[in-house]
């Protein structure tokens, strides 16, 4: 992917140009609001990741303008204010993520690989999802695992749904908190970890292929 | 507003009374005239036309009978006890032919046939007390003989009634203005003596003093419920004050063993033979230290906001399903951790808040159940209403707290010392406090079991209900 920096900080901007690079993704870093959104409107970008407090232009105005503009590059906002209310606005002004400093490097690589995800408009909506032999269809709301059935429960739908929509990618668990519950808080218990693991236990179980994986240290990913 | 003894004057009070005051005497001398023309106008304008047709009458008898039919009629109603009216009949000489009086009072016209309305007084001596004095209305007429008549009637009771209510209003009056001014007085001097009060009291916190408090008397008046409020938002800023000041120590406290604990291991590493593993080992525990400090400045940041926060964003919150998701939430992680669990959720469950903030508070509530009770225990979540109030509890059969200790677990980084074990911040209770408090409800802590066999904690978040 090629991710485009609008970060004043040198110093954060550096750290984010080398968990993305590590990650395989080539990355331009801009320092000002101005001259990000001059680049962001120059070039076809993957993935926009914009600091909220840039000199010039706040983050929030170059997003607004951007839109508005017609970009539709996938942006995601990076802001040490973590409000359930600035994340609001962020995504009001037409940010697809948001995500608060400090914050660890897997995440942020799981969340611009997530929004690369997006990226793909135009095509008729997807109504079946398929990760090797695993099938879930959209409409029907029925999951198969090659021949086998497999019951559900709404939120196990919805976890696998996510789950499935970036396979291949790595989802972090409070990616999973914010897109699957809803929620923005930080639960000190395993909670996530559990429901994850009844999923294996249905999907996974009975077969040979283990198709929902841990990522040490960042979180889960489905795969073939 | 400057005090003094004259400060009073210009209260809004006295100025009302002031008012009130010249209202009242305006009202009294209206009262007066209306009574003074109910009684003695009217008075006046009765006796007038009796005494016309006494002496019409006696007037007819003069015509009719010449003076001996006059002389005739006088004498009977000489007869008569009690009377109002007095006669005085006189021949063209003087001579006294019927009357009251000695003489005649006042002078005859000159003229035959002229009448005069007169008004005199005369004095019938009372033995042992003053002579009462009369005032006699009266006409007199010269008549074709020469003789004089005159009829009179007293006004007495009239006069001394109209003099009664002049004097009784013209005393209540003046009392009345005096008594208006003072109660003005009295009563503007209190609002007054109320009003510095307040003043003083504010004075006092302006100059950075937030213990101070207004009197609140007990009349239960706008001036106590003005000193309540003040008072009250005077202890929310004193709280609040308190808070932060605490809070920067608490914080200093509570992140300085972390950080000391990573200044001694990197110390101790560069004291050491640096290899790759041990460089790495460092790093990662440094790493996951900065963590821990960095969540603790989350938490402290949330915290800050909440107890800072408005309830201007309120929305609806539906409880019942904002537990219903909780419970669905956390009942993997009790199962995980052999933890029995149980939910009963009421219907219809609704409250005006902070949906995010409501939700952090009960995933706090359930993740310090989870994390401090023992495997094999079980935990409860329930969400019920009790008269205005929405209920959410969350019990378990852990090893509880003392109830000596409750006020303490929920201020910011108290842990208590069984707790230390755990990870955490200390600021869970102290958040799920103040998203009550946001909410004007209350965190209630308690053992749970029954009463008889208590075990474990109980805690409760009060909301108030919607509607």
């Amino acid at each position: 992917m090629r991710v485009l920096v609008i970060e004043d900080d040198r110093e954060h901007a550096d750290f984010i140009e080398k968990v993305l690079g590590e990650a395989g993704h080539a990355v331009e870093t801009v320092a000002d609001g101005v001259g990000g959104l001059t680049r962001a409107r120059e070039e076809a970008f993957d993935a926009l990741v914009v600091d909220r407090m840039l000199p010039e232009k706040p983050g929030l105005q170059l997003v607004e303008e951007f839109r508005n503009g017609g970009g539709t590059t996938p942006a995601l906002f990076l802001s040490a204010l973590s409000d359930v209310d600035n994340r609001v606005e962020g995504l009001k002004v037409g940010a697809d993520d948001y995500l608060a400093k400090p914050f660890a490097p897997e995440e942020l690589v799981a969340r611009v690989e997530a929004l690369g995800r997006r990226q793909i408009t135009g095509e008729p909506p997807v109504t079946v999802l398929t990760v090797g032999d695993l099938e879930m269809n959209l409409l029907s709301r029925i999951v198969m695992r090659g021949e086998t059935k497999i019951d559900l429960q709404p939120r196990e739908f919805k976890l696998l749904e996510y789950l499935m929509r970036h396979a291949g990618q790595t989802v972090t668990r409070t990616m999973l908190l914010e897109k699957v519950w809803g929620y923005h808080f930080d639960p000190q218990t395993n909670v996530i970890d559990v429901h994850i693991s009844r999923l294996r236990a249905k999907i996974d179980k009975e077969f040979d292929q283990q198709l929902l994986q841990t990522v040490r240290g960042s979180g889960y990913c489905l795969q073939a | 507003m400057k005090s003094g003894p004259f400060a009073f004057v210009r209260t809004t009070t006295f100025r009302l009374a002031l008012v009130y005051s010249v209202l009242f005497a305006l009202f009294s001398a209206g009262l007066l005239a209306y009574l003074f023309q109910a009684t003695v106008g009217a008075g006046r304008a009765e006796v007038k036309s009796r005494l016309e047709s006494e002496f019409r009458t006696l007037a007819v008898a003069w015509n009719t009978g010449g003076p001996t039919r006059l002389e005739q009629s006088l004498l009977e109603r000489s007869l008569v006890q009690i009377r109002d009216f007095t006669y005085q009949f006189e021949a063209a000489d003087g001579g006294i032919i019927q009357g009251d009086m000695p003489h005649m009072p006042v002078a005859p016209p000159d003229t035959v046939g002229d009448v005069r309305e007169v008004h005199f007084e005369v004095e019938r001596p009372i033995s042992g007390s003053a002579p009462e004095i009369s005032r006699i209305e009266a006409r007199i007429t010269r008549l074709g003989d020469g003789s004089t008549l005159l009829v009179g009637i007293k006004t007495d009771d009239r006069v001394r009634a109209v003099r009664r209510v002049t004097q009784a209003v013209a005393t209540a009056a003046p009392i009345g203005i005096l008594l208006a001014l003072l109660g003005g007085f009295f009563s503007s001097r209190y609002a007054a003596r109320r009003a510095e009060a307040l003043t003083k009291t504010a004075e006092a916190v302006m100059r950075g003093d937030l213990s101070q408090r207004v009197d609140v008397v007990g009349s239960g008046d706008e001036f106590d419920r003005l000193a309540g409020n003040l008072n009250d938002m005077l202890s929310r800023l004193e709280k609040l004050m308190e808070t932060t000041r605490h809070a920067g120590d608490s914080i200093a406290h509570d992140l300085r063993s972390p950080l000391s604990r990573l200044r001694n291991r990197l110390e101790a590493t560069l004291r050491g033979p640096i290899d790759e593993v041990s460089a790495r080992q460092t790093l990662e525990h440094t790493v996951d230290e900065v963590d821990r400090v960095l969540s603790t400045f989350n938490a402290i940041l949330s915290l800050s906001r909440v107890n800072a926060g408005s309830d201007q964003a309120f929305e609806k919150v539906n409880i019942t399903e904002l537990a219903e998701e909780m419970a669905e939430l956390f009942e993997p992680a009790c199962e995980e951790a052999s933890l029995s669990f149980d939910a009963s959720i009421e219907s219809d469950l609704l409250v005006k808040g902070d949906m995010p903030l409501l939700a952090q508070a009960m995933s706090n509530l359930l993740d310090n159940a989870v994390k401090y009770t023992p495997a094999g225990g079980a935990i409860k979540l329930s969400a019920t209403k009790r008269d205005k109030r929405v209920l959410v509890i969350v019990e378990d059969s852990g090893p509880g707290i003392p109830p000596e200790a409750y006020e303490r677990v929920m201020r910011r980084f108290v842990r208590l010392d069984e707790a230390r074990t755990q990870t955490g911040s200390g600021l869970g209770l102290a958040l799920v406090d103040a998203v009550a408090e946001l909410h004007k409800g209350e965190v209630i802590l308690a053992p749970g079991g029954t009463d008889d066999a208590p075990r474990g904690l109980k805690v409760t978040l009060a909301l108030p209900r919607d509607r």
